[in-house]
């Protein structure tokens, strides 16, 4: 039977570039761990197991550079392990102290047993390289991998440096092809931050469509005959997918969404903060700040500070309940569209990874059962990738989107407030200076082209657009400053040395150790 | 690292102020905002100022001109309309309200005097506000009616006005990955006062590095050294505790049976704040004055 709709669900994967070999352990390296653990294993181990079951269905997921680099940097591999084998251990001393205490005694035994799991996939399962485990996704068509902007730089407010927009969207392309071993199809924007004229340079990459908040095809020129509901062909002939308000919202808001209910896990309970400070302290950072170990043994409860013990059986209930709930509205909202508009839809659901598995801890398995439900009691919608569209509909409308980012407010205004403005007067420096000596040295010695290449390096990581985020949220901001200040500082440094044809060895052996990501990078995209 | 302990570039550097040029750059925040970043070096501002009279010195006026330019090949042709924002000679940047989507601007950072004469310092790049609302283009292969596209697509549109103020989205996914455990992370308290008290017992011992220990009947494991610590929470009322050491050869064992008794006094519920105070119901967590191992 034709299906009445067509469900795009999109998960963008993104971490900014964490890796501090000059310390021994690094508070910010755990994010990596926390999304490996909470996120992308719980993700790999789902998507293989309906694959092996032969449950067909389709997911999109953009992996970004960044974490792109950190998944296959062997340091960061054996911090990883560390980490998780402190877990175990902790989670074991939980069994004992719990035993008395039978609903903490259970939540105990069922994070030892996930930390296991998690320990046996990484190691034996995956053999370290979750790369390469999403990659035979790939090979077994049930993941659209896509490719995104070299650090996830915010392009809106780079538009005049065509030169950095350009290597963002190169690089990223490259870093894409050298993971994945074949050219992406479509293209993540980071934070759907699109800029009239910048799906030209998509095109120039290869790339066939990317994804827009709603605003931006909703609000494009001439009027878009269908919404959201069919992608947009831009002037340069690359498709651009809208963003579906309802379904996104439902899981996504905090409020009305799902992941708000009673039943599901509190994010922000940890024993990390509730017990002992002697007795976890050999799980904490350096210096010994109270932090999160994941370990979190309350659900939501309510509107209240007086948090119930969780319950993982409930919780699946409910993550199955949601999941019907979800794929009835989809139906429901097919069904209106299709009468309406004449053909099949298409809702783009685009979510941020990490909200599965770290925020909304039964994400992963509600995302597993809207998977089996699609394939088991709804015939009438059916998960695709974007590109998949096009065998149903080769012909779309061609018009212009319009500026737009799924930033709060719907523009530009988190990246550039306040907090955080001063970031573009260095930014757009660096790009233009980088750009001049790009195109002054299209023939470098050896040393000048290992040289630019980390210049190349330095720009990028500062353009991430993590560190105006940070700043604009409060939280961190040390860490944000220090970061966007020693990438500018490398960067003088470096162009100095390129100036004078040498340089302190043991210096820039260091900055290519520390700043280590794309090893395939070559300046000359700088240069047009 | 070298030899020789210069220090490195990362401690020497700090961020400059400016770069030495004279430019202005002016960036879009969202369809009512523009904003603008310049520096003006000091002697290009004397070159201009030598084409002032002595009269025009008196209440020069820093300011940012606005023009709007839309579809205007500016210079060359006239802007739509301008207007001066005055500012103190030492701003270096500036949010300019415009209030006005779909159009494009440019900004000049320049010299006003009292008599009315401009004179620029920097030209800007050229800016183009987003549209809000649907297009008012129709491509007649495409068409779509007023009523359908509002009733199917408003939803997602509602509150398409010119004032930013009421155009607000839908709670938008935009999040980074929070460090965990962030103070500012973490949400306030709700209203009232809450509490717990939990007692844990802990257990240590030594005996020799190669015996075996083991408490209900579970082997704990021993450090190097023989020491052994076992910490567990505990609930109300009496608890017997087995604990078994055996020796290396397992010839020779010994058993220690503890009793441990919690019991809780004093007031459970504290005064009672504006919202009712609910113990959670698990022994252990039970709010109390009192209470001890």
């Amino acid at each position: 039977m034709e299906p009445r709709g067509l469900l795009a669900l999109v998960l963008h994967t993104h971490l900014p570039f964490v890796r501090h070999p000059e310390h021994p352990s690094f508070l910010e390296e755990r994010w990596l761990f926390e999304a490996i653990t909470e996120t992308y294993l719980p993700l790999l181990e789902r998507f293989h197991r309906l694959a092996d079951e032969r449950v067909p269905f389709r997911v999109t997921m953009s992996f970004t550079p960044p974490l792109l680099a950190m998944l296959a940097d062997g340091l960061l591999q054996a911090r990883y392990l560390r980490h998780l084998e402190q877990l175990i251990e902790l989670s074991a001393k939980e069994i004992e102290r719990t035993r008395w205490q039978p609903p903490f005694h259970r939540l105990a035994l069922f994070y030892h047993h996930r930390f296991t799991t998690a320990h046996r996939l990484y190691v034996e399962g995956y053999r370290r390289d979750l790369i390469g485990a999403f990659r035979r996704l790939s090979e077994r068509g049930v993941l659209e991998p896509i490719a995104s902007c070299a650090t996830h730089g915010y392009l809106p407010l780079m538009e005049t440096q065509p030169a950095a927009v350009r290597a963002q969207i190169r690089i990223g392309v490259a870093a894409f092809e050298h993971a994945f071993g074949r050219p992406p199809a479509g293209f993540w924007l980071p934070e759907c931050g699109y800029q009239p004229g910048h799906d030209a340079v998509l095109k120039d990459c290869g790339i066939r469509y990317f994804l827009t908040d709603t605003h931006g095809i909703l609000f494009g020129s001439p009027r878009p005959k269908y919404g959201v509901y069919a992608p947009a062909i831009c002037p340069s002939g690359v498709a651009a997918f809208g963003r579906d308000m309802e379904s996104s919202k439902s899981v996504w808001s905090a409020e009305e969404g799902y992941p708000g209910d009673f039943e599901y896990r509190e994010f922000y309970r940890d024993i990390g903060f509730d017990l002992d400070y002697d007795y976890v302290r050999p799980y904490l950072n350096g210096d010994g700040a109270r932090l999160s170990t994941g370990m979190k043994y309350y659900r939501i409860t309510g509107r209240t500070s007086d948090k119930q013990p969780y319950d993982p059986d409930r919780a699946l209930e409910k993550a199955a309940e949601h999941a019907a709930n979800f794929l009835f509205n989809r139906s429901q909202q097919a069904e209106h569209l299709s009468s309406a508009l004449g053909r099949a839809p298409i809702i783009v659901s685009p979510y941020d990874a990490e909200l599965f598995g770290h925020w909304w801890f039964e994400g992963p398995d509600w995302l597993e059962l809207v998977i089996r439900r699609a394939h088991a009691d709804q015939p009438d919608v059916r998960l695709i990738s974007p590109a998949d569209y096009f065998e149903r509909y080769p012909t779309n409308q061609v018009l212009q989107p319009s500026l737009s980012s799924w930033g709060n407010g719907g523009y530009s205004d988190v990246w550039l407030n306040g907090t955080n403005d001063w970031l573009y007067r260095h930014l757009h420096k660096m790009a233009e200076r980088m750009t001049d000596s790009a195109r002054a040295h299209p023939q470098p010695d050896p040393l000048r082209k290992r040289l630019l290449n980390q210049m190349a390096r330095e720009l990028l990581l500062a353009q991430s657009s993590d560190w105006a985020f940070i700043l604009k949220t409060q939280t961190h901001t040390a860490y944000a400053y220090r970061r966007i200040h020693d990438h500018l500082a490398r960067f003088s440094a470096l162009e100095e040395a390129v100036q004078r044809g040498c340089v302190d060895e043991g210096w820039v052996a260091g900055v290519e150790e520390k700043d280590n990501s794309f090893p395939f990078l070559d300046y000359r995209v700088y240069a047009g | 690292m070298s030899a020789i302990a210069a220090p490195a570039p990362e401690e020497q550097y700090s961020l400059p102020t400016g770069y030495g040029d004279t430019r202005i750059v002016l960036m879009v925040k969202d369809p009512w905002w523009l904003y603008a970043y310049w520096e003006v070096q000091p002697q290009v501002e004397r070159t201009v100022r030598h084409q002032l009279t002595p009269e025009e010195v008196i209440g020069l006026q820093t300011v940012l001109r606005v023009y709007d330019v839309t579809e205007v090949a500016f210079p060359d042709h006239p802007a739509h309309r301008w207007f001066d924002i005055p500012f103190s000679g030492l701003a270096m940047n500036w949010y300019i309200h415009t209030n006005a989507p779909n159009r494009s601007f440019i900004v000049d950072v320049g010299l006003l005097t009292r008599g009315g004469r401009f004179l620029r310092l920097a030209r800007s790049n050229r800016v183009t506000t987003p549209r809000v609302g649907p297009s008012e283009v129709i491509d007649e292969a495409w068409a779509i009616d007023d009523e359908t596209f509002w009733r199917l697509f408003g939803a997602a549109a509602v509150g398409t006005s010119s004032s930013p103020s009421s155009w607000t989205f839908a709670p938008s996914s935009v999040h980074t990955w929070l460090p965990s455990g962030t103070a500012a992370a973490r949400p306030a308290l709700v209203q009232g006062f809450w509490c717990r008290v939990n007692t844990d017992l802990v257990i240590h011992g030594v005996t020799e590095p190669r015996a075996t220990v083991s408490i209900q009947g579970r082997p704990v494991p021993l450090r190097p050294d023989g020491t052994f610590t076992i910490r567990l929470a505990i609930p109300d009322g009496v608890q017997t505790l087995t604990i078994d050491v055996t020796s290396a050869d397992g010839t020779t064992t010994r058993t220690i049976t503890p009793t441990v008794t919690l019991a809780w006094s004093g007031t459970l519920e504290p005064e009672r704040p504006a919202k009712p105070f609910r113990p959670s119901g698990k022994p252990a967590d039970r709010p109390s004055s009192g209470g001890a191992a």
